[in-house]
């Protein structure tokens, strides 16, 4: 099993797209957690300029909210992108440059490869986890007082609730990979279906006259979004109208894993049958 | 001898080609066995077959005397079509993945280096090399962890003279080295400088198969005719050094193992009661030879 990472770890280790497209995810991410408070306080300030009743500002970085708070953030579709054309460019590379056939030819079965893939994706979606873990700690406790601090744990299951988000999300950019093997392609068809085919279907499944039953939060990409679905902000609550997530959403876990498990058998079997 | 790869009856279509059809050979410890044919006549999908890229429609092969697994393929090197590896890491590190991939220590890629001459360029990227410089790398790779078998496709394909040459040099070392080699081109005469044996394959199947010596022996051809081209292909079997024939509308091309004597030939048919309107030698080039195996197949 280690043997394959570290197979793994010489394919990326000088390869710049790699570390580029990681380092904008982690710079998007620590831009989004830094800036959101200011942001969203803008926002308060300006609405409390126009309306009587005032808004009271918003914290964001507080034990225990800052769990919920910061993997919501982190797992906005627009930041999760960057690791997913990551993985998905690492698996067309070997198609694009043929060095699957060299690689298979030199020893490796097609399971070994494609246990190596899903090797890099889990041990990238723990390192991501623990960053954003360690950041949220950080960040927690410089901003709480001692009070907070003995809920320091009480919504501690967002964070592995955010690896199970992470960790579909780059498994279904592990099956567009596997199943389109062209670069282009595949980033081109994941993009659009993460960002506007599945939105739309979202939306107009939404429509009661439509689809009576809302089906909507079973669609893949909606299933890993809605684990962390709202950040614990009251007044979202108050304008919204939505009940606030005390803790991740189960049955999203459930239908994620379901989903990339269903995704991780289809590749195997595509691999299987198909030539190189 | 040993057996490394014996190939019975496989078999691959794409669609309505038949790129393998009912392909069988074997192929011993030290022989250089070249697989020579045009362009499109089912090579490189034998090769991929081999190697477990391809799924063949029908038919197996063994290697080593054994069902293929992925611990046969480690002790092949191989260098399919084009030389296949990371642009963007340099030769090392491509090569330190080969390494990672058989199971093999770091020790020998200074060794393939060395051979294949690019020891100082070990560090550039794969992409800044030029076509010569990728095929030895591809050589190189396929030289680490002294394999049993080494099989390339098409090793001198698009290199200028120079690099030909160069390569040839690194194949012809290692086969003096006693390491069996499969060799796939479309180049007869680098078949016969470098291979012992040979299988010829054309639109999947295979005409011929044996020693260089034997199949690419360019022996002339006797060109004869006759009133009766009947009864003339009827004794043309019975000449003797005989090997085979072709005939067309008016004449008959015989092929013999040895240099042929015209005189002989005159008086055999004569003694039989057949007189010959035509009797000529075809001195005949390589490629002729090639051209014709080939048609006779058609």
């Amino acid at each position: 099993m280690i043997d394959l990472l570290k197979i793994e770890f010489k394919k990326i280790a000088t390869y710049k797209v790699f570390w580029i497209l990681t380092g904008l995810y982690f710079l998007f991410l620590g831009l989004g957690i830094f800036m959101a408070e200011f942001i969203l306080n803008d926002w308060v300030n300006n609405f409390n300029k126009r309306f009587p009743v005032p808004m009271p500002h918003v914290t964001l970085y507080f034990f225990p909210d800052i769990w919920q708070n910061l993997t919501f953030f982190a797992s906005i579709r627009y930041v999760l992108i960057f690791p997913a054309l990551v993985i998905i460019i690492l698996i067309t590379n070997e198609f694009t440059y043929k060095t699957i056939r060299q690689n298979i030819a030199n020893g490796m079965s097609k399971k070994d490869f494609l246990l190596s893939k899903l090797q890099i994706i889990f041990l990238l979606s723990v390192i991501i986890t623990l960053i954003l873990g360690l950041v949220i700690l950080f960040l927690g406790i410089s901003h709480s007082d001692g009070q907070q601090m003995t809920l320091i744990m009480q919504k501690f299951w967002f964070l592995p609730g955010f690896f199970i988000q992470v960790l579909s999300y780059l498994i279904f950019a592990f099956f567009f990979g596997f199943l389109l093997r062209h670069t282009g392609l595949a980033i081109a068809l994941f993009t659009l279906y993460t960002l506007i085919i599945e939105p739309v279907i979202y939306y107009v499944l939404k429509i009661p006259a439509l689809q009576p039953n809302n089906i909507s939060p079973y669609l893949p990409v909606n299933s890993v979004l809605k684990i962390v679905e709202y950040p614990a902000i009251p007044f979202l609550q108050k304008f919204m109208g939505i009940t606030l997530q005390n803790n991740v959403t189960i049955l999203s876990c459930g239908i994620s894993i379901l989903y990339a498990s269903i995704m991780v058998g289809v590749v195997f079997w595509v691999m299987a049958k198909k030539d190189l | 001898m040993k057996t490394v790869l014996s190939i019975h009856s496989l078999s691959k279509r794409y669609g309505h080609i038949q790129a393998v059809d009912q392909l069988s050979f074997q192929v011993k410890k030290g022989q250089v066995f070249g697989i020579l044919g045009p362009n499109g006549s089912g090579k490189t999908t034998t090769l991929s077959m081999i190697l477990s890229l391809v799924k063949p429609d029908a038919g197996s092969y063994e290697w080593f005397e054994k069902p293929p697994t992925k611990e046969s393929r480690k002790r092949i090197g191989s260098v399919i079509e084009n030389p296949n590896f990371y642009p963007y890491l340099s030769a090392v590190n491509n090569l330190k993945i080969v390494a990672k991939i058989k199971g093999i220590p770091y020790d020998s890629i200074e060794d393939v280096l060395n051979i294949t001459g690019l020891y100082e360029r070990r560090c550039s990227h794969f992409k800044t090399f030029s076509f010569g410089m990728k095929q030895r790398l591809a050589l190189a790779s396929a030289l680490m962890g002294n394999p049993d078998l080494l099989i390339l496709d098409e090793p001198t394909n698009g290199l200028d003279p120079q690099g030909i040459a160069q390569i040839r040099d690194i194949i012809l070392q290692v086969a003096a080295q006693g390491i069996t080699i499969i060799l796939a081109s479309h180049l007869l005469d680098e078949v016969q400088k470098i291979c012992t044996d040979v299988t010829v394959l054309q639109k999947g199947k295979m005409l011929f198969s044996g020693k260089v010596s034997e199949v690419l022996a360019v022996t002339d051809c006797v060109e004869i005719g006759a009133d009766d081209i009947g009864h003339l292909q009827k004794k043309v079997v019975e000449l003797s050094g005989y090997k085979t024939h072709v005939v067309t509308d008016d004449k008959i091309f015989v092929y013999f193992t040895d240099s042929p004597d015209l005189s002989a030939i005159n008086s055999f048919f004569h003694g039989n009661g057949i007189i010959l309107s035509h009797l000529s030698v075809r001195k005949r080039t390589l490629e002729q030879h090639f051209l014709e195996l080939l048609q006779d197949n058609q």
